[in-house]
């Protein structure tokens, strides 16, 4: 191998950790210039990650196309608890004659921290770098100013390390060590205001929901481990790792069944926190209290895709369990269509972004639980996208935000095209692309999507119906991306008093990223999908190689076409439904909400998740919280505090004893030695009867 | 060297007493002793090797050496009190730097109590004849006695005799137990002395052991003084008290090393000597585990008062150390030990800057406080840091032992050693409540750090600008950032302690671990011959 991958593999998240770690010692000497350590060694890693993605589609086009292609490196070992597990016999490789089994055993308890690359995480780390080092220029000119300005860039380059760690490690424990380093990052950075009590209760809540999905996802790793007897994903160490072990148990009947479904159903909890899924997505739109970045940044190019990455790196494991697919279809079609809801109706213009973000994470789930090769690489196609046209909207979104004095509520304003020109443009951009219109980047990986579903449909029926949950929302996605455009940037020109005289446009720190990123939401979906590019790559993950994932014939098909053309109706036909009712006086609005009052009220309360969360969880538990309280001071300790009470009691009577009475003694020694006598009779044979 | 470790504090706490006069002066000795204990120790600790056991040995006859009882002064280190150890001379140091501008009234008395203690905590983790154990664990109570007692907060005699008495009458009975292990041997063993030793005992007693109706009544008698110590629910009473009244130091000790005592008799005496007894109380040790994880973090979650929250908090953690112990897998047994490490490092940091706080504001109630983070970031910093560490964060250290607790929780219950129907049950309900009680954990430290540390700074703590505003001193930066540095450490890589401590562990849990495996075989094969159509359930671990 000419390139050095290990290289290459460690540098691409050591620069980010460098340029936090150097922001956190000297910030606050560099003060208005602490950006320059994070924003250059991002951008540094985003080049080396590009250098990667190139190196790893050349070595994997020249291996074998069924197995696919990956390299590891093994940092150090965080862990080996020698003779841990007795393992049954199991799968550990391919020979020629087919599938290698080895003895049962008792295996160690090794966690190595292993990098990793294959297609998969090329891809992963070209986005994440990609997106962080504009949005981290983009920062430079939104935070400038801030009193915590160093500390900001400190927590993003943590980020962006944690992140990129992320998708390239090559165990399960690892994935979820950086998985709760990316939720510590997400907590630093939304309660990032902390003076403010609604930034901070919100980075709370979003920690604690995660912690709600780790808790599935430590129960899956830890039933991971006693059925596969590794954490480790594929080969590295000699034996075959948990999704090695999986997909070739295809063939030799491993792991199936019950345990296979309660593995991926505890995983999909996990995802479901970290992705803002249904039931779990209530932490993501209060997440918006964070510098608009940040929003941008975590909350919808890079962090909450984990969920989804995760899922498609265990595609071998979803394969053995129907179930779980049909369950990752549901909550992904449920989702999608929840959050279309209450994004209608909302009127802070980044909590429509968050719903909507929601809504389209919950388009890449349904595309990986309808597993299919086509789905799932649309669902990873989905993700590249959005990571693109979701971090525009949220930065166009922050530079309204920036221009009206940190005012986001739709009803402040409005007519902000004659001010913001640019970020007027790069909306409309986003937004085109957010609704499916054709040829922006949304319209073609949003119909892979919908198009790989209706085709899985044709062969179990479950998947129509949420096909159709998919296509109504594209139409409500239309709406109300819409909506918000035209409420935010037509009508007559209103800014808030907190604008000041001088609302005005942003500065170029800020619109150079947003128009690079509006040239990809543009071109990207067209690009990836004429060429075919991104499919072909991750074909060669191992995870999705020929032999792991089915790849039913859909593609180009008369159903295709279809699906294009009815979304792209409704595409248009949501734009213009968005017109006629925003633009211009709202009155039509106002009667259809009238109209619709109970689904309006509804969805305006976000279907009211947080309130039934507190009265079924929260207040429950707070009220068991204080009854153990009550417990511990009054029945527990009063116990012990009774107990205490014993001796003097005791002590009290036997005072009596000792009132000076000779013949009281004389008959006390007389007793005491007629009972040790007795005993010393008897004691020898009470032994002898015990032996 | 180990002896010169041991009594170093001591000797430090005599000059201290000579020379009480000078505060600045006692302030000096008492550094320069534990700085000098900690440079042995780490010495000593770089020298380890695994499997040289017992290492640093030094053992001369102290009692009885003209008739058949045989007591020596005997003290060595293995991989199980290695860390203790090391921690415990830590610990010392941090202490005396906190204390630094904190405690003026009687330093000389304040510091040689402290010095005193640390004599005890070593010498326990060291003993190697249960006598000589015995008199370092008891030895322990006194100075924290007095300090809590005298350098207390409001309530501070009620607590000190609370926590004297409470741990004490629990000892009695361990001490009846102790002594019964030691007369059980010199009864069965063939040479016909008495031995003290810890090693010779456990040695002896897998060559015959005790009887199983004796093993279970002693093992309630150590089970008395080790589970108070813990504390285990529902003996945990007198910990939140002691914690609360006693001056920040004791309470940095007191979670830090004091706490493990019990836990680490568990493991030098109840374990390895008692095996079928601990076989059959499994199921109820873990239980009370898992109920003290649970409880205690309920109980956390209603506190006002800073300290009793963090108190309640290692009611809950070391129900977590128990737990691994318990649960007897290897992976298990070495979580639970690395996690005892663990506590004591996040708890104590946290006692620590929780004292530190009070020195600034002079109070412990949560509501009286706000926005410290904005008046003093770099204690705001240590805080979080410790309570990441303290609620499982991956890369730092709880997660490494909370992972491997549960991890080894679970083969105890699905694993291959999966026992009777019901019992299976019961233990995998245990371990699902374990893993929801790290849920917990990060809720009532999360909410902790938001009313304290986050919102507005008070209005009224701007009132005394020159005391509420400063910020850690270097020398309380010196006193944290050893604790700092070991939170990354072993978060990063376990395996160093982890490797140190396994060659120990394992021969201490084997019998036990063969016990438990013998009796659940054995009720699964009384089971199998009653029911022969469920033996197939019981044996497939799915």
């Amino acid at each position: 191998m000419a390139f050095d991958f290990p290289v290459l593999m460690v540098l691409i998240p050591a620069f980010p950790l460098a340029g936090a770690i150097v922001t956190a010692m000297f910030g606050k000497w560099l003060k208005h210039e602490a950006h320059w350590p994070v924003v250059v060694s991002i951008v540094c890693s985003a080049v080396l990650s590009l250098m990667l993605l190139s190196h790893v589609v050349h070595e994997s086009e020249n291996s074998e196309m069924a197995v696919g292609w990956e390299t590891t490196i093994e940092l150090w070992n965080w862990s080996g608890v020698p003779d841990a597990l007795a393992a049954p016999e199991r799968a550990i490789g391919l020979t020629e004659t087919g599938v290698a089994i080895a003895p049962p055993a008792r295996l160690p308890f090794s966690v190595d921290v292993t990098l990793r690359a294959d297609a998969l995480t090329a891809i992963m780390l070209a986005v994440v770098t990609f997106v962080a080092s504009l949005v981290a220029i983009y920062a430079v000119g939104y935070m400038h100013g801030d009193r915590g300005y160093w500390r900001f860039f400190s927590y993003i380059g943590l980020f962006v390390f944690s992140m990129t760690m992320l998708v390239s490690v090559s165990n399960f424990v690892l994935l979820y060590v950086f998985w709760e380093a990316v939720g510590l990052c997400s907590y630093l950075l939304v309660g990032f205001w902390y003076e403010k009590p609604a930034a901070i209760a919100a980075g709370k809540k979003a920690f604690l929901v995660n912690r709600v999905g780790d808790f599935g996802f430590a129960l899956g790793l830890f039933l991971i481990w006693i059925t596969y007897g590794t954490l480790n994903y594929h080969d590295s160490g000699g034996i075959a790792g948990v999704l090695g072990q999986a997909r070739l148990s295809q063939t030799a009947a491993f792991a199936t069944g019950g345990t296979a479904t309660a593995i991926c159903l505890l995983l999909l909890l996990g995802a479901c926190g970290k992705s803002a899924q249904f039931p779990l997505h209530v932490w993501l739109p209060d997440a918006m209290e964070g510098p608009t970045p940040v929003s941008a940044l975590i909350h919808a190019a890079t962090m909450v895709t984990a969920g989804v990455y995760m899922i498609t790196r265990c595609t071998p494991l979803y394969m053995a369990s129907v179930d779980a697919q049909y369950a990752v279809a549901i909550v992904g079609a449920i989702t999608c269509g929840l959050g279309g809801v209450i994004a209608l109706t909302q009127t802070d213009l980044k909590r429509v972004l968050a719903y909507s973000t929601i809504s389209q994470l919950g388009y890449m789930f349904l595309g990986l639980g309808a597993a299919t090769f086509a789905s799932i690489t649309a669902g990873m196609f989905h993700l590249l996208t959005h990571a693109f046209f979701k971090a525009l909207l949220f930065l166009s979104a922050g530079s309204v935000m920036h221009a009206m004095g940190g005012i986001i509520d739709m009803r402040r304003f409005s007519g902000l095209r004659r001010i913001m020109p640019i970020t007027h443009w790069t909306f409309l951009f986003g937004g085109l692309a957010l609704a499916g219109v054709i040829p922006f980047a949304g319209f073609w990986s949003k119909d892979a999507i919908l198009g790989a579903v209706n085709a899985k449909g044709q062969e179990v029926s479950l998947y129509i119906p949420l096909y159709w949950v998919g296509m109504i929302t594209a139409f409500l996605t239309a709406i109300y991306t819409f909506r918000g455009f035209f409420l935010t940037f037509y009508g007559p020109t209103r800014v808030p008093h907190e604008a000041g005289e001088h609302a005005h446009e942003s500065v170029r720190w800020m619109t150079i990223p947003l128009m690079i990123l509006a040239f990809f939401a543009l071109t990207s979906g067209a690009y990836f999908e004429w060429t075919g590019q991104l499919h072909h790559w991750l074909g060669m993950t191992p995870s999705l190689a020929y032999s792991a994932v089915p790849r039913p014939d859909v593609h180009g098909g008369e159903g295709d076409l279809i699906v294009k053309t009815i979304s792209t109706a409704f595409a248009l036909a949501g734009v213009g439904i968005a017109a006629y009712l925003y633009l211009g006086d709202n009155s039509a609005a106002a009667l259809l909400a009238r109209i619709f009052y109970p689904l309006y009220w509804l969805s305006y309360g976000k279907f009211f998740f947080d309130q039934i969360y507190n009265v079924l969880f929260v207040w429950p538990m707070w009220l068991l919280a204080q009854l153990s309280s009550v417990i511990d001071n009054y029945l527990i300790d009063g116990i012990v505090n009774l107990v205490g009470k014993v001796p003097p009691w005791v002590a009290s009577r036997l005072r009596s004893l000792q009132a000076g009475m000779v013949q009281f003694y004389a008959l006390a020694m007389v007793w005491g030695v007629v009972v040790l006598i007795i005993t010393l009779l008897v004691w020898p044979a009470l032994a002898r009867s015990m032996e | 060297m180990l002896l010169v470790t041991i009594f170093l504090p001591l000797a430090g706490a005599l000059m201290i007493c000579a020379l009480s006069r000078d505060a600045r002066a006692v302030q000096m000795t008492a550094l320069a002793t534990t700085v000098a204990t900690l440079v042995l120790t780490v010495i000593l600790l770089a020298n380890y090797e695994p499997g040289t056991e017992p290492f640093a040995a030094s053992s001369f006859a102290w009692l009885g050496e003209s008739t058949n009882v045989d007591i020596h002064f005997s003290v060595a280190l293995d991989g199980v009190s290695l860390w203790l150890f090391g921690l415990s001379s830590l610990l010392l140091v941090t202490c005396v730097l906190m204390s630094w501008e904190s405690v003026s009234s009687r330093p000389g008395a304040y510091y040689a109590l402290l010095l005193l203690l640390g004599t005890g905590m070593l010498g326990v983790f060291a003993a190697r004849d249960i006598i000589l154990f015995y008199i370092f664990f008891e030895f322990t109570l006194i100075p924290l006695f007095f300090l809590i007692g005298v350098w207390g907060h409001e309530e501070r005699q009620y607590a000190a005799a609370k926590f004297f008495i409470y741990t004490l009458a629990g000892s009695m009975l361990t001490f009846l137990a102790l002594i019964s292990i030691v007369l059980w041997d010199y009864y069965h063993s063939p040479d016909g002395t008495m031995t003290f030793s810890i090693a010779d005992l456990t040695t002896g007693l897998s060559q015959h052991p005790i009887a199983e109706p004796y093993q279970l009544w002693i093992f309630v008698g150590l089970f008395a003084g080790f589970a108070i110590k813990v504390p285990l629910f529902p003996l945990h009473t007198w910990l939140p008290l002691a914690h609360t009244q006693a001056p920040a130091a004791g309470s940095v000790l007191l979670a830090g090393v004091l706490l493990k005592i019990g836990m680490y008799g568990f493991l030098r005496f109840s374990v390895p000597m008692l095996p079928e007894a601990t076989a059959a109380c499994v199921p109820w040790m873990l239980g009370l585990a898992v109920a003290g994880i649970i409880y205690g973090a309920l109980v956390a979650l209603a506190q006002s008062d800073m300290k009793r929250l963090i108190a309640y908090s290692s009611v809950s953690h070391l129900g977590f150390c128990m737990l691994g112990l318990f649960a007897l897998t290897s992976v298990g047994v070495e979580g639970g030990v690395l996690q005892m490490i663990n506590h004591g490092i996040s708890t104590g940091g946290l006692f620590a800057v929780v004292g530190m706080v009070y020195d600034r504001y002079h109070t412990r109630e949560i509501r009286e406080l706000s926005g410290l983070a904005r008046v003093t970031p770099v204690l705001a910093f240590f805080f979080l840091l410790f309570t990441f560490s303290s609620i499982g964060l991956p890369g730092l250290n709880g997660f490494a032992g909370e992972f491997l607790i549960l991890l080894g929780m679970f083969q105890r219950a699905w694993g291959d050693m999966a026992p009777t129907a019901t019992l299976g049950h019961v233990y995998k309900a245990i371990a699902v409540l374990a893993v929801f009680g790290v849920v917990l954990g990060a809720w009532y430290m999360l909410w902790l750090v938001q009313r304290v540390f986050f919102g507005a700074p008070r209005e009224s703590q701007h009132e005394h600008p020159s005391a509420a505003m400063r910020d850690l001193s270097p020398m309380e930066i010196a006193a944290l950032a050893p604790l700092a540095i070991l939170v990354f450490w072993i978060g990063l890589h376990p395996e160093f302690f982890l490797s140190r401590m396994r060659p120990a562990l394992d021969p201490l849990t084997r019998s036990a671990t063969q016990a438990l495996a013998d009796h659940q075989s054995g009720q699964t094969r009384a089971i199998a011959a009653e029911n022969p159509s469920k033996r197939g359930d019981l044996l497939r671990v799915d």
